[in-house]
Parts: C-alpha cells; structure tokens; sequence
C-alpha cells in the first residue's frame, strides 16, 4: 500500500482563556492520500478551521496550542518542525485559503505582487520570470485579461474574482495539499458554484488533494470524495461521501442531512432541526458530546464517551453507541 | 495633475473653515477684546479727545469694515506693528517661529520614531513579559506631568545638584554644537512625556492590523515575519500614523510650545503668544490665530495626500 500523502493522528488543540482552557479540537485522527478531496463538515464552533491551522501550524499561538498529536506530511512530521522550515513548506507543498476573499488580500498591494512574492520566494524565479508565472495562473483560474488585471488592486475586484485570485496564488507553486477553509461560504450563489467547479477543475489537473472546510452538505456532495463530521470538536463519523449521504450513521450525520432545504415530495410546515444547543466548550460531559440533543440517547450515552470505531468491514467509522 | 486639481479644491474648500475661524476669533479678542481708548488718552479726556483716539484705533468704523480690514491684513501677511513693542508683528513670526521649529522638531522625530519603533517591538510580543514592561513603563510616562519632567531633567541633567552637562537656559544655534547643547534637556523632557501617549496609540494601531485576515494568509503563504511586518502591517497602519503625525505639525509650528519655551526662557511663538494674551496684543494675537486656521487647512490637504500614497483605495476625489 502506498504511503499516504497526509497522516493526522491524535491532534488535539487547545486554547487558553480567561474562564479556562478550552479544547477547541479533540483527538482527530485522519488521512488523506493523494489526489483525493476530503470534507471536513461541521457548524460553526466544531473545530474543522482550528483543524486546517493546525495542519499548516497556524494555530494563533498564544493563546492556542498543539497539545499532542502528530501531522505527517509526506511521512515527514511537521509539528516538530521549526518556523523556517514550516515557512519553506507553507504555501509551496501545502497551501490554504480562506473564507473571506475580501480581507484576505493586502490591500495596500497590487495583486501582482502579493503573487510574486510568493512565487520567488517558493520557487526563486526572476522578477519576470515570476510575473509570467503569476499571469498563467491567473488565465487559468479564468480571470479575464491577466496582464492588465495583475496591476489592480485587491479592492478593484469582485469578491469572486479575489477568490480566484486567493486560489491562482494557492496553486501557483504547485502544492501537494490545498487546504480551503469555506471557500465559497462569502460568494453569492452562482460564483460559488463556478468557483467550486474550477476548484476541482484544477484540482484534477494539478493532481493535489484537497481538505474541504465547510459547514454546506451540498457542497460536499459535489465535490468531495470522503467526509469527516465534526462535533464540539471530536469526529464523530467518518465515511466516503455516497455512503455518508446513502445512510448517516452518526444521529448528528442524520440531523444534518435532514434539515437541508430540498424539495420535497410534500411540502413542509418547518424545517427539521436538531434542538438544542452545542455544549460549552468549557464545560463538556462526560458522555457522548451530542447525547443531550439526540432523540435517541439512553442512559449510558450520559456516562462515557463512544469511541471512533469502524462499522463492520466498511471504510466508514462512527462514535456512537447505537448508530443507524 | 490629479493632485494639483485636488489640492486646487481642498484649499477652496478650506476657506469656509478660515473665515469661521477668525470671524470667531476677531469677534473674541477684537470686537469684544479689550479696549485700549482709556490707555491712550490722558487724564480727564473731552469727549472729543476720546472720540479721536477711537477713530484713531479704528473703533468707530462698522463691524464689517473692521472685519474686512482683517482679512485684508490675513492676505498681505500684514498685521501692522505689536502694541507692546511696537516690533512689525510678520518680523515678530519670522523670528520665533524657527526658534520653536528648531526646539520642537528633535523631540517631535524622536517622540514618534521610538513611539512607532516600542509600539512594533511591544505588539510583537503583545501579552508577553516584554509587551507588559513597555506599556507599564508607557503608562508611567503618560502619568508624569510635564511640568515635573522638565524640572526634574533640569535638576538632573543642569544642575550642580545633578550631572551639569547642559545650560539650564537661553537659546544659541550659532553653532551645531551650542544648538545640541541647548536643544538636548528640552528634548529629553518633551520625548519622556510624549512617548507614553505615541507608543500607546501606536500600538493599538498596529496589533488592530496585526489581526487582519491579510496577515494570517501571508502567514499561509511562508511569508517570513519580518516581511509580514514590514508589507502587511506597517503599510496598513499608515493612515493613522500620517495623520496623527501631520495635524500635530500646525502645534509645532504655531503653538509651539509654551512650558518649554518660558521654563528654558527660549524666545520662541509660544512665548509670545502668551505675552501677547496677557497684554492683549491684538495685532499679534490676530496673527497667531489667523496662521494657525491656515495651517491647519494646509495640514489636512497634507494628510489627504499621504492618504493617497500610503493607501490606493484611498481617491482623490
């Protein structure tokens, strides 16, 4: 068997506050080989961008830090790795982009450069030679007249336009691992969809895997191969996304999928919800995190913890101790 | 050419602004200013007597002649002679105002080149052991009067009762070396109390940019820290840095300033301002206020053009 490209086992995060520390991820353990796109799925607060830092040894420290845990890449580990040598491998073997494509640029900057400085840095191109670069991957992520375009600046673009320009600087050193943390959570509808198409577009040609972070089970569906749900900061089911999407193991999994707006053969009075609320990180149970909002909880649930365990001799794995 | 149209209207638009403000001010200290006909006539005036001096000092013309007197004088830089010592008021400013510039400009540079330079160094380390000492030690500065400051580097640093290095008054720049000496404990006493408050603004300034998404995608991308520093974080912090920066110029330069001059007895603009209030010297008090309406203008068009500089969303419309 092939090594995989990235191995996460056992990462956990935590956070120092005022009230106490808080574990904003819990144990997460996964893999990623190459080529694939994996989902890490969740509402806000689970856990799954806190988990993306981590990866690219982001974490803001202080007042957060990488308690245990090891993240692989390529076998190398990267948790111990100073700041220089994280440095080198950031943005070259593995990239992330972020959610708000209108902030996330330097406005002071034209788009050009912010580009080229990233590309000489990776890949010691000349001055030209860079630019020329930047302006390909520009034309590539479909931004009309790159050579003119390149000379703006961030904010004479469309926030769609600046995610592109957020994903060409991504791929422009030609990344093992793409890292997106909702990329297209802030477009409005129709450029999410181009944009996602593009992505995988890309992804494809470029043949880099992709971490997916979002919270919308409709774009997991469209583009990801495998999913990873998260809650309160633990994974609470693993599966390849057919499967996840065929039969929600996780009663959360469940809970998500029922209460996507769709059409319906009738039409409802209300959306399904799930009731209640996430637990405070500062004060977790005991038991199965999500025990007090399921519908199916029975004592013991309250008491310990279920583990993340395989389901059968299938590839997925939930936490539950009576999954669908 | 875009500058020079924008520049074009912002000084007209700059009018309105110095016409209130000496209207105000001509209306305070000129028409209801003190009278001077009783220190002018002698003893048991005639009516006539009186009327003539008046006439003489121009009290009997119409509020709007008067008014328009003074604008006149604003445009032709003319502000006749000071009452007090009958010196032309314009020889007066071309006199002082270097004074208070050559005093006020090496603990200007310094006050805000340390402050911005400590406010780096401090968000840097924000929350750590170092963050902590220079803002503790920024808060001491900003809780000691000025007064305090310039008499304790005074005893300190002129006195026999101290290190005795600098004159503890007067003022002489015929040389580089008597200006140093004579600019050094003023300098010291202006940057001790100003570098609290700089360093402090400052430094909210640049951790507020410090936290921006900007800076974490850089740091996604391996930007090193120096660079993130210099491209992300200082680039973005320009617009305040400027304009605090250029709006304090008009005080330099007018207001000068008033506890440095009189406690080193340096014949500077704050000096006579403040002689010119307690004898109400109208024709120097009109030219002070009247510059400082225009230079205050003058300063804002100045930061509306760094604006543009420093940052390209800024336009100059």
């Amino acid at each position: 068997m092939t090594q995989p490209l990235l191995e996460v086992a056992n990462l956990t995060v935590e956070f120092a506050t005022d009230a106490g520390v808080i574990r904003a991820v819990d144990d997460v353990s996964f893999t990623v080989t190459a080529g694939e796109t994996l989902a890490l799925v969740g509402e806000s607060g689970c856990g799954k961008t806190v988990t993306g830092l981590a990866l690219m040894g982001l974490v803001p420290s202080p007042p957060g830090r990488v308690v245990s845990g090891s993240v692989r890449l390529q076998g190398k580990e990267l948790t111990r790795l100073d700041e220089q040598a994280l440095r080198d491998i950031r943005g070259s073997r593995m990239a992330m982009i972020f959610q708000e494509p209108m902030t996330a640029l330097n406005p002071v900057f034209r788009i050009g450069s912010q580009m080229t400085d990233v590309i000489r840095r990776h890949q010691g191109l000349t001055r030209r030679q860079a630019r020329q670069a930047a302006v390909e991957m520009l034309a590539k992520v479909g931004i009309p007249v790159p050579e003119k375009r390149i000379d703006e600046y961030p904010h004479q673009l469309s926030g769609g336009m600046r995610q592109r320009v957020m994903i060409a600087m991504a791929l422009s050193c030609g990344p093992q691992l793409l890292i997106a943390d909702e990329p297209t959570t802030a477009l409005d509808v129709t450029t999410q969809a181009q944009v996602l198409e593009l992505m995988t577009e890309l992804q494809r040609e470029f043949g880099m895997a992709m971490i997916l972070i979002t919270h919308d089970l409709g774009v997991v569906a469209q583009t990801c191969s495998q999913a990873i749900v998260m809650y309160s900061g633990r994974m609470v089911e693993q599966a390849p996304v057919q499967e996840l999407f065929a039969r929600a193991r996780h009663p959360y999994t469940a809970g998500l999928l029922a209460s996507i707006p769709r059409i319906r053969e009738r039409q409802l009075q209300q959306l399904p919800v799930i009731e209640g609320m996430v637990p405070d990180p500062l004060h977790l149970p005991e038991g199965c995190r999500f025990a007090e909002r399921c519908a199916k909880a029975k004592d013991y649930c309250l008491l310990a913890q279920p583990e993340l365990k395989p389901i059968g001799k299938t590839a997925s794995q939930v936490a539950c101790y009576a999954p669908n | 050419m875009e500058v020079l149209l924008y520049s074009l209207r912002k000084v007209i638009a700059g009018i309105p602004l110095v016409l209130g403000v000496t209207l105000i001010s001509f209306l305070l200290i000129v028409y209801f200013g003190p009278d001077k006909t009783y220190e002018l006539v002698g003893k048991n005036p005639t009516a006539e007597q009186i009327a003539e001096v008046r006439s003489q000092l121009g009290y009997d013309q119409p509020f709007v002649t008067r008014y328009v007197r003074y604008l006149q004088e604003i445009v032709t830089l003319d502000f006749g002679n000071s009452e007090s010592t009958d010196e032309k008021v314009s020889s007066i400013l071309a006199r002082t105002i270097p004074v208070s510039l050559l005093l006020a400009m090496p603990g200007f540079i310094l006050g805000n080149g340390l402050g911005v330079a400590l406010a780096l160094v401090a968000a840097y380390f924000r929350g750590g052991f170092i963050d902590k000492l220079i803002m503790g030690s920024a808060a001491v500065g900003m809780s000691v009067s000025f007064l305090i400051a310039i008499i304790a580097f005074q005893i300190l640093l002129s006195s026999s009762d101290g290190l005795n290095l600098f004159p503890v008054r007067g003022w002489d720049t015929s040389t580089p070396l008597a200006y140093i000496q004579h600019v050094t404990v003023p300098t010291l006493a202006t940057v001790f109390v100003a570098l609290g408050y700089n360093t402090r603004f400052y430094r909210a300034v640049i951790v507020e940019e410090m936290t921006r998404d900007h800076v974490r995608t850089a740091r996604a991308f391996g930007v090193p820290p120096a660079r993130i520093f210099y491209r992300n974080i200082l680039k973005n912090s320009m617009v305040p840095i400027v304009t605090r920066v250029v709006f304090s110029i008009p005080l330099i330069i007018i207001s000068g300033s008033l506890l440095l001059e009189s406690y080193f007895g340096i014949p500077g603009i704050g000096k006579v301002t403040y002689d010119a209030i307690v004898t109400g010297d109208q024709p120097v008090l009109k030219a002070v206020v009247a510059l400082t309406a225009i230079l205050f203008v003058v300063a804002q068009l100045l930061t509306d053009i760094c604006y543009r500089l420093v940052d390209p969303r800024v336009s100059l419309r």
